[in-house]
C-alpha cells in the first residue's frame, strides 16, 4: 500500500487532493483527537516530520512521516509554518508551501487551535500546597522535587518562582512569557533552587506597581533587574517611617504629577518621557517646573532624577504588603 | 454473480465505530477501494495498482537480502510452485525461517504481496522469508491455493539445510485470505504428519466461508472487504458449496472440529472488520482445545487498517504486537 502522501500527490491539488486533507482533519476533530495524532495527520499527508510547538505551555510534539514520535531539535525558519494561537506548526521541509502542503497546514493548525483552546481553559490544576511546598526553604530537598515533580518538572529543568499579588505563589518555566498579573518574578534555576527564587520573587512584587494614576509603575518586576535597590526593600517594614521624599509624593495630588514622575523615572530622556505619555516635549517641561515646588527638588537634574527614583521605589515599599 | 446472503440469527447493534485516525484515513483511500468488491471486479484488481510490486531491487533493500526464486513439486499432477526466498544477509547459522501465504481474498496478489513487512520484522527477529505462489482462485478453486502452500511447505523443510533454514522453527504467516490459508496449511501439516510447524501467525484471517457472523452482517457495506466482497472471495474458492455442509476444513479453517496439536497461533483482527468473529472464536477454539494462542482485537480496526494507514497509532501497536511476538518465540 502506497504512503497518505503519494495517494495525495496523485490526486487533482485543486480539488481532490484539498477534499481528502479537509475530510482528514474534519474526521479527527470530530472525533476530539488529541494534539498527537493531529500532527501525525499533518506529517502524513505532507510527508515530512511535523512539530507543534507551543512554549507558554511547554507542549512540544513531533511526528516523523512514519507516524513515530521523534525528539525535537533545533528549528529552522525557513521551515513551512503555521500560526496556532500563541503556538506555532511546522512541516520540515523549506518553503513556499505548495497546494497540499498549504491545506496540510491550514487544517492542521485549526484543528490544533481547538485543542489548544478547549484545554486553555482548563490549564492543568496545579495544587497550590504541591507549588507552597516546591518553594519552602524549610522543606527537604526530596520532598521538594517530589511535589515538583508530580507538578510536572523535572530536577533539571529551569523553573522561576512567580509571587502574585494575593501572596500566592505560581512556577513558569524559564522560556514563558512573563505573567500578565501583578507579580514579582524570581530569577530561573533548578528545581532545587525554588525557595530561593520565591524569597527573591517576593521581594520583587514589593516594587511592582497597581499601574494607576495614584499607583504608576510596573506591573511586573523581575529580581534579577532589581540589583542593590534589594537593600531597601529590608530597610523598609511596617513600622518604618516614610522618609521626607516619599511624603513628598504623596502631596502630588494632581492627577497627572505621579505618571509624569514615573514617566520621567522609567525612560531614558524627558523626549522619551513625553512620548511615553503622548504630551508635546513642552508641555513635560511645563509640568515638571510644577513639580519643583511640591518635591523641593528639580527631577530634570542627574541627581534629582536619582532621588526621584529612589522615592518612588520607597514609596511602593511602602505601599506594598509587608512580607509574611 | 453474488449469492443471496442469509441472516443471521439474533439481532446485531450498529457497527463499532472506526478509530478515528484510521477512518480519517480511510476517506483518503476509500475513493480508490471499494467495500463490496463483486466477481466482475476482479479482473481490473489483478491489474490495477491496488497492491503495488516490488521489485528485486526493492526486495534486496539495497544488500540487506538476497532474493531468490525456487521452483517445488506441485500437488500431484499439477504444476510446480514458485517460491520467492529472501534471506537476510551476514548471518552463518541457519535461521528460522517465515513461510509466508499471502493475502488477496483467494483471487488477486502473488508471492511478492505484503512480504515487505515481513522483511520489516526479520530485521528485528532474523529469519529466511519463504513467500509462496499459489494458484488463485476462481479459475483454480480449492483445493488449489492451500495445497500449493502446502506443496511449497514440504519442498521447504525438505531443502531446510541448503535455504540456510533452521527446520525446527518454521513459522507460517498470512493475512486476510493468506491467514486463512496459513490455518488451512497447518492443519493439514497435522493431519499428514508433515512438517512440523513452530508457530503460525493468523493476521486477520479469512477463515469462514459461511459469511454470517454478528460482524460480518455489522460490517456490510463498511470499511475494507465486507460481507459481498468476502461472498464474493469464498464463491470463488467454494463455488456452489459455499456455506454448504460439504467444505472442507483445509479451506476454511473455521470448519474444523479438532483444533487440537496445532502450533502456537498468533491472531489478530480489528473491531470493525467482517473477521472479527470469525477470528476472536477460533482463538477460543484454540485454547479450549489446549493450544496456545495470543489475539489482539484492535479496536475500531477495519480490515488491513495496519497495512492501509500504517502511521496511525493503532497501526504502529499492532505491527509491533506481532514484532513482539516473534521475538518471543524464536527469541
Amino acid at each position: 500500500m502506497k504512503d497518505l502522501a503519494v495517494r495525495l500527490a496523485a490526486l487533482d491539488p485543486d480539488a481532490g487532493a484539498a477534499l481528502s486533507v479537509i475530510a482528514y482533519f474534519d474526521r479527527l476533530i470530530e472525533a476530539r483527537a488529541g494534539l498527537q495524532t493531529i500532527v501525525r495527520g499533518a506529517a502524513v499527508l505532507a510527508g515530512c516530520p511535523a512539530r507543534l510547538v507551543d512554549d507558554t505551555r511547554r507542549v512540544q510534539v513531533r511526528v516523523q512521516p512514519d507516524g513515530s514520535t521523534a525528539p525535537a531539535a533545533g528549528l529552522d525558519p525557513a521551515w513551512m509554518s503555521a500560526a496556532v494561537g500563541e503556538a506555532t506548526l511546522w512541516l520540515e521541509k523549506p518553503g513556499p508551501p505548495g497546494p497540499v502542503e498549504a491545506m496540510v497546514l491550514e487544517r492542521a493548525a485549526a484543528a490544533a487551535k481547538g485543542v489548544l483552546d478547549r484545554t486553555r481553559g482548563h490549564p492543568p490544576q496545579a495544587d497550590p500546597a504541591l507549588i507552597e511546598l516546591v518553594v519552602d526553604a524549610e522543606a527537604d530537598e526530596p520532598a521538594r522535587l517530589q511535589a515538583a515533580a508530580r507538578l510536572g518538572y523535572k530536577a533539571t529543568d529551569r523553573v522561576r518562582a512567580i509571587a502574585l499579588e494575593d501572596g500566592s505563589a505560581a512556577l513558569h518555566p524559564e522560556s514563558a512569557e512573563p505573567p500578565l498579573d501583578r507579580a514579582g518574578v524570581g530569577p530561573a534555576g533548578p528545581v532545587a533552587a525554588l525557595p530561593e527564587s520565591w524569597a527573591a520573587a517576593r521581594v520583587a512584587l514589593r516594587f511592582t506597581a497597581e499601574g494607576t494614576e495614584q499607583d504608576p509603575g510596573r506591573r511586573v518586576v523581575h529580581a534579577d533587574e532589581l540589583g542593590g535597590l534589594v537593600l531597601l526593600a529590608a530597610a523598609v517594614g511596617p513600622g518604618t517611617e516614610p522618609v521626607p521624599d516619599v511624603r513628598a509624593l504623596d502631596r502630588a495630588t494632581a492627577p497627572w504629577m505621579l505618571t509624569t514622575l514615573d514617566a520621567v523615572a522609567e525612560t531614558a530622556s524627558l523626549r522619551a518621557a513625553a512620548t511615553a505619555l503622548r504630551v508635546h516635549h513642552s508641555t513635560l517641561q511645563d509640568r515638571l517646573a510644577h513639580t519643583i515646588p511640591v518635591l523641593g527638588w528639580d527631577v530634570r537634574e542627574p541627581r534629582g532624577r536619582l532621588r526621584l527614583q529612589l522615592a518612588l521605589a520607597l514609596r511602593r515599599l511602602h505601599r506594598s504588603r509587608p512580607p509574611a | 454473480m453474488t449469492s443471496v446472503l442469509p441472516e443471521t440469527s439474533g439481532t446485531v447493534g450498529p457497527p463499532p465505530p472506526f478509530d478515528p485516525e484510521l477512518a480519517a484515513a480511510l476517506d483518503v483511500i476509500g475513493a480508490q477501494l471499494p467495500s463490496a468488491i463483486t466477481a466482475e471486479m476482479i479482473p481490473a484488481m489483478r491489474t490495477g495498482g491496488v497492491m503495488a510490486d516490488l521489485s528485486d531491487e526493492e526486495l534486496s533493500r539495497g544488500g540487506a537480502f538476497t532474493v531468490a526464486r525456487h521452483l517445488a513439486p506441485g500437488p500431484a499432477g499439477d504444476p510446480e510452485v514458485e517460491l520467492l526466498v529472501l534471506t537476510p544477509t551476514g548471518h552463518t547459522t541457519p535461521l528460522p525461517a517465515i513461510y509466508h501465504t499471502h493475502g488477496g481474498g483467494m483471487v488477486v496478489g502473488n508471492n511478492r504481496s505484503g512480504v515487505d513487512a515481513l522483511q520489516d520484522w526479520v530485521t528485528e527477529v532474523p529469519a529466511v522469508i519463504v513467500s509462496v505462489e499459489y494458484r488463485l482462485a476462481p479459475e483454480h478453486p480449492d483445493p488449489a491455493p492451500v495445497e500449493d502452500c502446502y506443496a511449497g511447505l514440504v519442498w521447504t523443510a525438505e531443502h531446510a539445510a541448503e535455504l540456510g533454514i533452521d527446520a525446527e522453527r518454521i513459522v507460517i504467516a498470512g493475512a486476510s485470505a493468506g491467514g486463512g490459508l496459513a490455518a488451512g496449511v497447518a492443519l493439514l501439516a497435522r493431519d499428514r504428519s508433515g512438517p512440523a510447524l513452530f508457530g503460525q501467525m493468523l493476521l486477520c484471517p479469512m477463515i469462514d466461508d459461511r459469511n454470517d457472523t454478528p460482524s460480518a452482517v455489522q460490517m456490510a457495506g463498511r470499511g475494507v472487504w465486507d460481507r459481498t466482497a468476502n461472498d464474493t472471495g469464498w464463491t470463488a474458492l467454494l463455488g456452489a458449496a459455499r456455506g454448504g455442509p460439504d467444505v472442507s476444513p483445509y479451506a476454511a479453517p473455521a470448519r474444523a472440529t479438532d483444533l487440537a496439536n496445532l502450533p502456537p497461533a498468533f491472531i489478530d483482527v480489528g473491531s470493525a472488520e467482517t473477521f472479527r468473529d470469525e477470528d476472536v472464536a477460533y482463538a477460543s477454539r484454540l485454547w479450549q482445545a489446549g493450544g496456545r494462542a495470543e489475539l489482539h482485537v484492535w479496536p475500531g480496526g477495519f480490515h488491513g487498517f495496519d497495512m492501509m494507514a500504517p502511521q496511525a497509532a493503532v497501526s504502529q501497536e499492532a505491527r509491533a504486537a506481532r514484532v513482539r511476538w516473534l521475538k518471543r518465540l524464536l527469541g
